[in-house]
C-alpha cells in the first residue's frame, strides 16, 4: 500500500490540484458564467505563494492566505464589469484576462524570473494536504450547492428570464460565482506552487485553460462530482494512453469528442439522473402507485 | 391588497406599434380578463408588467408604487409573479425544487449564511419545503415532489408553473394563458384555485384566448386586438359587442 502511494504520488497530487481547478471552472459554469478565467487565478495564487516562499521567506500557510486573497480579489474585480456580459463575451473578456497574467509573468522579470519561472520552491505541501484541500473545498462546494445559491445559479443557467421572474438578480450571483471561482483557483495555484517545487509561466496558458474546461464539460457541471470524475480521468488517461506516444493527444481529443456527443450532460451528471430514475421506478413498483 | 393598475402603456418593435395605448386596471381580490385573437399583443403585455420590455410611453403602478422603470427582478421582489405561455421550468431539477424556487423573494437568510451552511440557512429551506409541500397537497401533485419536473406530462408542468408563481406569494399575478392545451375538466379544477386565490386579496390578471373560460371566472374583462383596447365590461357586455365578434370572427 504505502509502495503503490509513494509509485504514484506524484500523479495522484496531479490530479488534485486538477481537481481544484475543474472546481473553480465548474462553479462559475455551473451559474452560467463562461469564464475562462480560471488559468488566470491559479497563476495569480502560483505565483503570489512562490514569492512569499522564495523572495521573502515567508511561512507557507502565508502563501497560501495569500493566494486565497490574490484569488478571491481578482475574481471580485474582473466580477465587476463582466458579471453583466453574457456567454461568448464574457469567455472573450477572460481569455484576455489569461493572456495579459500571462505576460506579467513572463516580463516581470525581477518578480516572477521571467520564462524560466521560480525554482527550489520548498515542498511544504505533500499528498495529504492535496487531499485535505480538495475534500474542505468540495464540502464547501457541496453546501452551496443545495443552498438557494446553488439553487440560483441553477435557475440562471437554464433560463435567466426565469430568475429574473423570480427575483433573482443575475449579477449579483454572476459576482459571487466569479469570486468563488478566483479563491479556488488562487488557493489551488498556491498548493501546486509549494507541492511542485517549480513554477514557470506556460504551465498556466492556454493549455491549461482548455484542458480545466475539458474536465468540467467531460464530468458534468451540475453536481460536485462532475469536476472531480472529469479531472481523475483527463489525469489519468494520458499515462494510460502512454502507450500511443504521439497519438495520445488525437486518442485523447477523439475520446472526448465521443463522450462530449453520447453524453451531453457529462459522466457524472449523467450516471447520477440514471440512478435517480432507477431509485424513482424501484420506488413506484414497490407502492404500486401509478403516476401520469 | 394591491391593485395594478396601467396607464396609457405604449410599446413599438421596429416602429410597428405592438401595445398602443392600454389602460387597465387589476383591482385586488377579483379575477380581470385579458382577452384578444392571438397576436393581439396579450403576452407582450405581460412582459410589460413584469419588466422583461420597457415601455415606450405611460406608467405601470402596483398599489400606490409608481413602477414603470423597475426592472424584472425588483418587480418580482415587490410581489408580481407570472406564468409562462410556454412553460418555463427547469427540468433537469425535481418539482419540489422548481416549487421552492419560487420562495427566492422571501429569502432572509442572506448570502453568508447559505454559502457557510449556517442554522439559519437550513431552517429557512426547510420552511420553504413545508409550504412547498402545502402547495403540491392543493394541486394533487405530493407523490410527484422528488420527480424531475421535465419528465412530467403537459398538464401537470402547467401546475407547477404555477404553484411556483403561487410560492411567490404574489400580490399580483398574471396567468399567461394558464389553461392552454388542457380539457374542461382539468381547466375548471384550476379555475377553483384562481378564485381561492383571488378571494385572499391576490389581484389576478387573466391573460386568454378561450373566451369561454374567462368568461366563466371574471367579473370584469378587457379586450385587446392589434395592441388597442377594443372593448371592455362584464363578460355579457363584451360578448355581445360588435367589435369583439368581429375581432374574433374577422369581418
Amino acid at each position: 500500500m504505502i509502495g503503490f502511494l509513494n509509485s504514484y504520488a506524484p500523479l495522484l497530487e496531479l490530479a488534485l490540484f486538477n481537481a481544484l481547478l475543474a472546481f473553480s471552472q465548474y462553479v462559475v459554469l455551473r451559474a452560467g458564467v463562461f469564464s475562462l478565467g480560471t488559468a488566470a487565478f491559479a497563476a495569480l495564487g502560483a505565483y503570489a505563494a512562490a514569492v512569499l516562499a522564495t523572495k521573502l521567506a515567508m511561512p507557507a500557510w502565508l502563501g497560501l492566505v495569500a493566494s486565497l486573497g490574490i484569488g478571491t480579489l481578482a475574481g471580485a474585480l474582473v466580477a465587476i464589469p463582466l458579471a453583466r456580459l453574457r456567454g461568448v463575451f464574457q469567455a472573450l473578456a477572460t481569455l484576455a484576462l489569461v493572456q495579459i497574467v500571462l505576460s506579467i509573468t513572463l516580463n516581470w522579470v525581477e518578480v516572477t524570473d521571467g520564462a524560466l519561472g521560480i525554482n527550489s520552491i520548498p515542498k511544504t505541501v505533500g499528498l495529504f494536504g492535496m487531499i485535505v484541500a480538495v475534500l474542505a473545498v468540495g464540502y464547501f462546494l457541496a453546501v452551496i450547492g443545495t443552498s438557494s445559491i446553488g439553487r440560483a445559479f441553477d435557475i440562471i443557467r437554464e433560463d435567466e428570464t426565469v430568475a429574473v421572474s423570480l427575483g433573482i438578480s443575475v449579477p449579483k450571483h454572476h459576482m459571487i460565482a466569479f469570486i468563488l471561482s478566483g479563491a479556488i483557483a488562487g488557493l489551488a495555484g498556491g498548493l501546486h506552487a509549494y507541492n511542485s517545487y517549480s513554477i514557470t509561466p506556460n504551465e498556466y496558458g492556454f493549455n491549461m485553460l482548455v484542458m480545466v474546461l475539458a474536465m468540467v464539460v467531460l464530468g458534468g457541471r451540475v453536481s460536485i462530482w462532475g469536476p472531480l470524475v472529469g479531472a481523475v480521468i483527463l489525469t489519468v488517461l494520458p499515462e494510460i494512453l502512454r502507450g500511443f506516444q504521439e497519438y495520445r493527444m488525437v486518442v485523447q481529443g477523439a475520446l472526448l469528442m465521443v463522450s462530449i456527443v453520447f453524453l451531453p450532460r457529462g459522466v457524472a451528471d449523467t450516471t447520477l439522473a440514471a440512478l435517480r430514475r432507477r431509485r424513482i421506478a424501484a420506488a413506484k413498483a414497490k407502492t404500486g402507485t401509478v403516476t401520469a | 391588497m394591491k391593485a395594478l393598475t396601467l396607464d396609457n402603456i405604449a410599446r413599438s418593435f421596429g416602429g410597428l406599434p405592438a401595445v398602443d395605448g392600454l389602460s387597465l386596471q387589476a383591482p385586488a381580490g377579483r379575477i380581470t380578463g385579458l382577452i384578444g385573437p392571438n397576436g393581439a399583443g396579450k403576452t407582450t403585455v405581460v412582459n410589460l408588467i413584469t419588466g422583461l420590455l420597457k415601455v415606450g410611453n405611460g406608467r405601470i403602478l402596483v398599489g400606490d408604487d409608481d413602477m414603470t422603470e423597475a426592472d424584472a427582478p425588483t418587480l418580482a421582489r415587490a410581489g408580481v409573479a407570472r406564468t409562462f405561455q410556454n412553460i418555463r421550468l427547469i427540468g433537469d431539477a425535481t418539482v419540489l425544487d422548481n416549487v421552492v424556487a419560487g420562495f427566492h423573494r422571501h429569502e432572509k437568510a442572506g448570502t453568508l449564511a447559505n454559502m457557510l451552511g449556517l442554522p439559519a440557512a437550513h431552517h429557512e429551506r426547510r420552511e420553504f419545503e413545508r409550504k412547498a409541500y402545502a402547495l403540491l397537497d392543493r394541486f394533487g401533485m405530493t407523490a410527484l415532489a422528488r420527480h424531475p419536473a421535465g419528465s412530467l406530462s403537459y398538464g401537470h408542468q402547467r401546475r407547477i408553473e404555477m404553484m411556483r408563481a403561487l410560492a411567490m406569494e404574489p400580490s399580483v399575478l398574471l396567468l399567461d394563458e394558464p389553461v392552454a392545451g388542457m380539457n374542461d375538466a382539468e381547466a375548471y379544477s384550476l379555475a377553483d384555485i384562481f378564485r381561492d386565490v383571488a378571494r385572499q386579496g391576490v389581484a389576478i390578471l387573466l391573460i386568454e384566448h378561450n373566451m369561454r373560460f374567462v368568461m366563466s371566472l371574471c367579473e370584469h374583462i378587457y379586450v385587446l386586438a392589434f395592441g388597442r383596447l377594443i372593448a371592455e365590461g362584464t363578460p355579457d357586455e363584451v360578448a355581445s359587442n360588435p367589435r369583439v365578434i368581429e375581432a374574433y370572427l374577422g369581418s
